[in-house]
C-alpha cells in the first residue's frame, strides 16, 4: 500500500532538493498594469525554497535558523504537504509522501504534526479549545473517543493551562495562551515527528522554559524527534542537536550544534551569532550590522544569494552558486571561501 | 526631593487602571490596579507572564477594549486628557495618529482582502494631508526602511504572501508612518531575526530620540527590553510586581517572579552538560477570575510566609541600590519578602 520502504534505519525523515515557488503574477489585469501594458508581462514567481535537503533521524532535533522571509514555515509546511512541492522529494520513514493526496496523508498525519507560527490564523476561531486539541486525535481514531475530556484536560495541563480554558474561544486567550494550545493540539497522537514552527516565540521565559522541558521530556520518554524554527538563538541552542541555516531559500550552513556556534563558518551564520542581543547590554550603534539590500525571492541573484550583503565577497561569488559541501566534522558550507580547494585543509 | 531626571511632566500617565473581562465563569480581573508613567522620549519596557495583562494594557490605552471587557477604574492621562473618558470619535482623531499600537498578532491588524499598499496608504489618507502621489513614495520609503525587498512590487501583494516576519515589519511600519507622539509596540520583533530585529530595534529608537516619541515595548525577550528600556514594569496576574530602571531590574531583580524569569533564560552551559532541564518557575500561573488571597504569586514562590498567603503586598517604593553615581533612582516592589542585594 504505501510507497517503497527502505530497512529500519532509514532516517524518520528525509528531504531531497526541495523547491517551492509561488507565482505571484496575479490575474492578466495586474500583469499587464505592471507591466506598463505590454501583453508580454513577465511572470512573477517568488523562490521561497531553493533545493534544501535534510534528514531528522530518530530522537533528534534539528534546529533551523535563518532570515525572516527565508522561506522556513515554507519548507515545513510543504513538509507537511500543505503546500504541493514544485519539485524534490520527501520521504517519511522512508515511505515517499511528495505526492501523497489529503486522504493518503491520514496515517503519516498521524506521524507527523506541525505547530504553526501564526497561532491566531491556524486556530478556527468558531471552535472550542477542547474540540480544537482534539481534532488531529479525532481524525485518527474516526471520532469516536468515549474519554474525550478527560484526554482534553491532560493536554492543557501539559502546556500550563487549566481547567478553566477548556470552552473558551481563541479571541478570549492572550498570544502566548494560543501558542500553547497550538502545542496542545499537536500532542494529542503522540506523533513521532513535530515540525515546530517558531512554537515559543510567544511565550515568557518562564513558561518557555517548562514547554521545552516538556518537549525534550517527550523526546527522552518516547524518541520524539524535531524540526524546530526559531529565531531565539539561545533557545536554538538549548534544544537542538544539529543546526540548518537559511539564507533566501537556500540551506548555507548545516552542523552540529556545537560546532555551529563556536566555530560558524559561513558569513551570514557569523552575522547572524554576532546579532543576538545580550542580557543587560544596550543596543549598540550600527556598525557591525549587516549592510546592503535585502535580496528579493522574487528576482532571485546570480551567484552566492549572500553576496550583496557578504562582506567577504569576490569576484566569483557574483558569477557562480556555492554548493552545500561538507567540510568535516559533520558541518557543511556553502560558500566559495570554503571550498575544499581553497579551504583551510586543517578543518 | 526634587529629581532631576523626571523633570517633565509624562506624557503619558496610568493610574490605578482596571480592566475587567466579565465572562460566564466569574470576572478576569486582565489589569487591575496598574499605574505608571511614561516621560516624552523615555522607553517602557513591560514583561511578565503570558496572559498577564500587557496587550490588554495597550489595548486600554488605545481604547480598544470591547465587551464583555470594560475599563472598570482608574484614568489615562494622555498629554492633559484622561483616555478614558473620551468617546469613540475623539479616540479615532488620537488613534493611528498621535497613539499608534503595533499589535501583536499581525494578521488581526492586516486586512487580509486589500493589499499592503492599500493598508499604508489608507494610515496616511486619514492622518496626512499628502497627494496619492507623496502617499505612495511614503509608502515605499517606509517599507525599504523596516528592510523589505522590492517594495515597489511588494506593495501590490496580500497579507498572505508574506512571511510572519514581513508582516510583523509592515505593521511596525503602518504604525511608525504618522510619527505618533506614542508608540505602543506589543511583541514587535518576535516573529523577526536577530539581525531584523536589531535594524528595527534601533528604527524606532531613532524616532524616539529624533522625535521625543515615548515607546511602550511590551516583550518576552529579555535581552531585548534591556537593550532598549529605560524602565521595565513587571507584570504578574495584571498587577505590577516590580518597577524600576532597567539595569536594576536586569542585575539585580528584588521580586521573586522577576528573578524567577531571568533564571529561566537558557544560558550557553546548559547546552549537553546538566542534559538540557532549564530551570522553570515551580507551578502554573493561577486562574485569575479565582486569584488566591495575599500575593498571586505565593503558592509558587521559594519564599512565601502566611503573611504573603494572607495579605496583599503593597507596590512600595525605595531607592536603587545602584552605584551612587548619579541621583537616586526609584525601584518599586510588591513583596513582602524581597530579594536581598549587596551593593
Ligand atoms: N475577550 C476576552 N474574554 C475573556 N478573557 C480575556 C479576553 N481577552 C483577554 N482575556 C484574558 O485577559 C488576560 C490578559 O490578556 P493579555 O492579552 O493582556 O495578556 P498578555 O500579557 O498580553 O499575554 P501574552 O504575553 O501571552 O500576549 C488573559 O488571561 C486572557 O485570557
Ligand atoms: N502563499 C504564498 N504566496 C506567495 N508568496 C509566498 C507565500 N507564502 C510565502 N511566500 C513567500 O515566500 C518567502 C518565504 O516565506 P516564509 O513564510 O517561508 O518565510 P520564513 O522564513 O518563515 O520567515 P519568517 O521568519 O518571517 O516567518 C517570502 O518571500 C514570502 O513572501
Ligand atoms: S510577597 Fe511573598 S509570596 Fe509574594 S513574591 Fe514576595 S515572598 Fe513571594
Ligand atoms: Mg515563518
Ligand atoms: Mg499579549
Amino acid at each position: 500500500m504505501s510507497g517503497t520502504r527502505t530497512g529500519g534505519n532509514a532516517p524518520l525523515l528525509e528531504v531531497r532538493d526541495l523547491e517551492q515557488r509561488f507565482d505571484v503574477s496575479g490575474g492578466l489585469i495586474d500583469r499587464l498594469r505592471f507591466s506598463g501594458g505590454r501583453i508580454s508581462a513577465p511572470r512573477r514567481i517568488v523562490h521561497a525554497v531553493n533545493g534544501v535537503s535534510l534528514s531528522i533521524r530518530r530522537g533528534e532535533v534539528l534546529g533551523i535558523v535563518g532570515e525572516s522571509g527565508c522561506g522556513k514555515s515554507t519548507l515545513a509546511k510543504t513538509i507537511v504537504k500543505l503546500n504541493e512541492p514544485t519539485a524534490g522529494q520527501i520521504l517519511i520513514d522512508g515511505e515517499d509522501i511528495t505526492h501523497h493526496d489529503f486522504t493518503r496523508m491520514r496515517p503519516v498525519r498521524r506521524k507527523m504534526q506541525m505547530i504553526f507560527q501564526d497561532p491566531y490564523a491556524s486556530l478556527n476561531p468558531r471552535q472550542k479549545v477542547r474540540d480544537i486539541i482534539m481534532e488531529p486525535y479525532l481524525e485518527s481514531q474516526g471520532g469516536n473517543v468515549p474519554d474525550r475530556a478527560e484526554r482534553a484536560l491532560a493536554l492543557l495541563a501539559k502546556v500550563g493551562l487549566g481547567t478553566e480554558h477548556l470552552d473558551r474561544y481563541p479571541h478570549q486567550f492572550s498570544g502566548g495562551q494560543r501558542q500553547r494550545i497550538g502545542i496542545a493540539r499537536s500532542l494529542s497522537v503522540q506523533p513521532d515527528l513535530i515540525i515546530a514552527d517558531e512554537p515559543v516565540s510567544a511565550l515568557d521565559v518562564s513558561i518557555q522554559a517548562q514547554i521545552l522541558n516538556l518537549l525534550m521530556d517527550l523526546k527522552d520518554e518516547f524518541g520524539f524527534s524535531y524540526l524546530f524554527i526559531t529565531h531565539d538563538l539561545s533557545v536554538v541552542r538549548h534544544i537542538s542537536d544539529r543546526i540548518g541555516v537559511m539564507y533566501l531559500g537556500f540551506m548555507v550552513e548545516t552542523g552540529p550544534t556545537r560546532t555551529i556556534f563556536s566555530a560558524p563558518r559561513h558569513p551570514y551564520t557569523r552575522a547572524l551569532l554576532a546579532a543576538a542581543p545580550q542580557l543587560g547590554t544596550k543596543l549598540g550603534p550600527a556598525a557591525g550590522q549587516l549592510g546592503g539590500e535585502v535580496p528579493s525571492a522574487i528576482d532571485l541573484p546570480r551567484g552566492c544569494p549572500f553576496r550583496q550583503r557578504c562582506p567577504l565577497a569576490f569576484a566569483r561569488c557574483a558569477e557562480e552558486r556555492p554548493a552545500l559541501l561538507p567540510v568535516g566534522g559533520g558541518q557543511s558550507v556553502a560558500c566559495h571561501l570554503d571550498e575544499p580547494a581553497i579551504a583551510d585543509p586543517a578543518a | 526631593m526634587p529629581r532631576p531626571d523626571i523633570a517633565t511632566t509624562p506624557l503619558l500617565s496610568v493610574k490605578g487602571l482596571r480592566t475587567w473581562f466579565h465572562t460566564f465563569g466569574g470576572i478576569v480581573k486582565a489589569v487591575d490596579g496598574v499605574s505608571f508613567d511614561v516621560a516624552p522620549g523615555e522607553i517602557m519596557g513591560l514583561v511578565g507572564e503570558s496572559g498577564g495583562g500587557k496587550s490588554m494594557i495597550g489595548f486600554s490605552i488605545m481604547g480598544l477594549i470591547d465587551p464583555p471587557g470594560r475599563i472598570e477604574a482608574g484614568s489615562i492621562e494622555f498629554e492633559g486628557r484622561d483616555l478614558a473618558t473620551l468617546g469613540e470619535d475623539e479616540m479615532r482623531s488620537i488613534r493611528g495618529k498621535e497613539i499608534a499600537m503595533i499589535f501583536q498578532d499581525p494578521m488581526t491588524a492586516l486586512n487580509p482582502l486589500y493589499t499592503i499598499g492599500n493598508q499604508i496608504e489608507e494610515t496616511l489618507a486619514l492622518h496626512t494631508m499628502l497627494s496619492a502621489r507623496e502617499r505612495r513614495m511614503k509608502a515605499i520609503e517606509m517599507l525599504h526602511k523596516v528592510g523589505i525587498p522590492q517594495p515597489e512590487q511588494r506593495l501590490h501583494h496580500y497579507p498572505h504572501q508574506f512571511s510572519g516576519g514581513m508582516r510583523q515589519r509592515v505593521v511596525i511600519a503602518i504604525a511608525m508612518i504618522a510619527q505618533p507622539r506614542l508608540l505602543i509596540a506589543d511583541e514587535p520583533t518576535t516573529a523577526l531575526d536577530v539581525t531584523i530585529q536589531a535594524q528595527l530595534l534601533r528604527l524606532m529608537r531613532q524616532q524616539v530620540v529624533e522625535s521625543g516619541t515615548s515607546l511602550v515595548l511590551i516583550t518576552h525577550d529579555l535581552a531585548a527590553v534591556s537593550q532598549m528600556a529605560d524602565t521595565i514594569v513587571v507584570l504578574y496576574c495584571g498587577r505590577i510586581v516590580e518597577r524600576g530602571p532597567a539595569e536594576e531590574i536586569i542585575a539585580r531583580p528584588r521580586h521573586p517572579y522577576t528573578r524567577g524569569l531571568i533564571d529561566s533564560i537558557p544560558h550557553e552551559s546548559d547546552v549537553d552538560g546538566a542534559k538540557r532541564r532549564l530551570s522553570q518557575i515551580p507551578g502554573n500561573v493561577p486562574d485569575i477570575r479565582r486569584l488566591p488571597p495575599g500575593c498571586a504569586f505565593a503558592p509558587r514562590c521559594p519564599r512565601a510566609s502566611e503573611l504573603c498567603r494572607t495579605q496583599d503586598p503593597v507596590l512600595s517604593e525605595r531607592e536603587c541600590v545602584g552605584d551612587g553615581s548619579g541621583p537616586p533612582r526609584l525601584h518599586a516592589i510588591a513583596c513582602h519578602h524581597p530579594l536581598t542585594v549587596s551593593p
